[in-house]
């Protein structure tokens, strides 16, 4: 081989490593920080960070983050059930019935609302709900939250029945088996496992959504409150207006709170994992 | 123009959409190049367990919410990209417009434009990736079989998929020019325009977000804040369907 080729393949080799070292370091150092920072809080806090309320800026006790939690959990239980179905029958429909015009506009659409900024979503349901409804509330978080992680969900659900291959659905029909019976005699329960990690993977996206709640939630973060047509508050829009605040006990709060999202994550991630690696076909 | 003052009603969106497609195109750019490597990475120099391990990792960072973006870029990645990235290029490149200010604060353009840039290293890599594991087994072996080094193999498979790397950059640009929680935090929320990278400025989603609880008690301010909405909305949805077009053009002809 001649002396250059070999150098520029070294040089290109070494290029290639360090600038894929440079792009995780950052992740790396911010994961670190969270579980540093974030320890360090709950530490503080002890049990009643899950449950207090959060601290005013000049407060000594550091409080919790239970409101919002709650509100997470909230949003989250109304919200993804919702997106799940309508998701799943988008899906069905492109897929298993895809020569229709109202098929073709359905995928269409779903694939073009994934890039549509989370932010306009906000100011649309603000418009369309909150405004009729003249207050902040739940229902109106989570029709935007809906709105934000349907096209996701679709997308993974499509992908996921796609993967069933084409035999399995002749053989059905040869059994004489119309197509809906098709669909949850063998289709389902085929990708029964890819399935339930969509769901957990839209759950996840549900969680850690921020800008939908911008103008629909409300930020009620002083009680509890159970009620859907009142305001409310989640964990990623307490971390956004807590570290835009100048006051080091509200970064406290953050921290704490940005730990908990990871945690939350962390475990639904390895869900996901543990549930769709043993697909087999 | 550069003015956001409600009480005389005057308005004006330069500011913020220059700033957008700055911070946007930073982002892509700073993510291309990180992207691209790291898919190199996982495809050509990692076997087993460490490969598996490095394409998990990519996957854990596509779904961090990105308000933990925006809690560390302002705590930790602002400061340290004033200290160690902007006063050395103010100090020794003044005399290039980019790096003509002083870096005050760090909330700026290049901030947010780089944190954004780190959140969306994930999306492009897996669309590189796909795209790049796609190139049927053929034309490799044609690579080995006419002696070629490990870098021009992967210069010609490079070369196969550009197609799908440009559409990978412009999907990059429609989701860097949405993203609000990174820009509302990092880009310094200013009405300003200037060639340099160190200055505050606005973006159209970080103004939304700051400015659209209040537009009510205007008269103006809330149309004023649709149509710029209605601007980014068209330009994400309108890449978006380009980027995904070629895409899916591209795997046709790679694949027959």
């Amino acid at each position: 081989m001649h002396k250059t080729r070999a150098i520029k393949d070294r040089l290109f080799t070494l290029y290639i490593l360090t600038t894929s070292t440079l792009a995780l370091i950052p992740v790396l150092h911010l994961i670190f920080v969270i579980v540093i920072r974030g320890f360090d809080s709950f530490v503080e806090g002890g049990i009643k960070f899950l449950t207090d309320v959060p601290p005013t800026p000049l407060s000594t006790e550091l409080g919790g983050i239970g409101p919002s939690l709650l509100g997470t959990l909230i949003l989250t239980a109304t919200s993804l059930p919702i997106t799940i179905l309508i998701a799943f029958f988008a899906a069905v429909l492109a897929n298993e019935f895809p020569n229709n015009p109202i098929s073709k506009t359905v995928d269409i659409i779903s694939r073009s609302f994934t890039s549509i900024p989370t932010i306009v979503v906000s100011m649309t349901v603000y418009l369309l709900v909150v405004v009729p409804m003249r207050t902040y509330s739940a229902i109106a978080s989570s029709i935007a939250l809906t709105i934000i992680a349907l096209p996701y969900a679709y997308a993974i659900t499509s992908a996921a029945i796609r993967q069933v291959p084409l035999m399995y659905r002749e053989a059905a029909y040869s059994l004489g088996m119309t197509r809906w019976t098709t669909i949850y005699k063998v289709v389902v329960p085929i990708t029964r496992r890819m399935l339930s990690g969509c769901v957990l993977i839209t759950m996840a996206r549900i969680m850690g959504e921020t800008a939908a709640l911008m103008f629909t939630a409300g930020r009620f973060r002083t009680g509890i409150s159970l009620q859907l047509d009142r305001p409310i508050d989640a964990i990623p829009l307490l971390i956004f207006d807590y570290a835009l605040t100048p006051y080091p006990i509200l970064h406290k709060v953050a921290w704490g709170a940005a730990l908990l999202l990871i945690i939350i994550y962390f475990i639904i991630f390895l869900a996901v994992k543990t549930i769709v690696k043993e697909v087999k076909l | 123009m550069n003015i956001w003052d409600p009480e005389k009603e005057r308005y004006g969106l330069l500011a913020p959409l220059i700033g957008t497609l700055m911070t946007s195109i930073i982002a892509t750019l700073t993510a291309l190049i990180l992207s691209l490597s790291l898919s190199i990475t996982i495809s050509e120099y990692l076997k087993g367990v460490l490969k598996n391990a490095l394409s998990i990792t990519i996957e854990f960072m596509s779904g961090l919410p990105t308000v933990i973006y925006s809690l560390w870029g302002i705590q930790y990645a602002v400061p340290i990209l004033r200290d160690h990235l902007m006063l050395p290029l103010y100090n020794h490149f003044q005399f290039i417009p980019l790096f003509s200010c002083r870096p005050l604060s760090g909330f700026s353009v290049l901030s947010a434009g780089l944190v954004i840039g780190i959140s969306i290293i994930p999306y492009l890599t897996a669309l590189i990736h796909e795209s790049y594991s796609l190139i049927p087994i053929a034309y490799r072996e044609a690579c080995l079989g006419i002696g070629a080094t490990r870098y021009e193999t992967i210069r010609i498979l490079l070369g196969l998929c550009k197609p799908a790397v440009i559409a990978a950059v412009i999907l990059g640009l429609a989701r860097a020019m949405g993203e609000t929680t990174i820009a509302a935090a990092l880009v310094g929320n200013s009405m300003t325009t200037s060639a340099c990278l160190f200055t505050p400025s606005y973006t159209v989603s970080a103004l939304i977000a700051s400015q659209y609880a209040n537009a009510q008690l205007y008269r103006y301010a809330e149309p004023v804040l649709y149509s710029a909405a209605l601007a980014i909305l068209i330009i994400a949805l309108t890449l978006s369907l380009i980027g995904l077009n070629m895409l899916s053009k591209w795997r046709v002809k790679i694949l027959a």
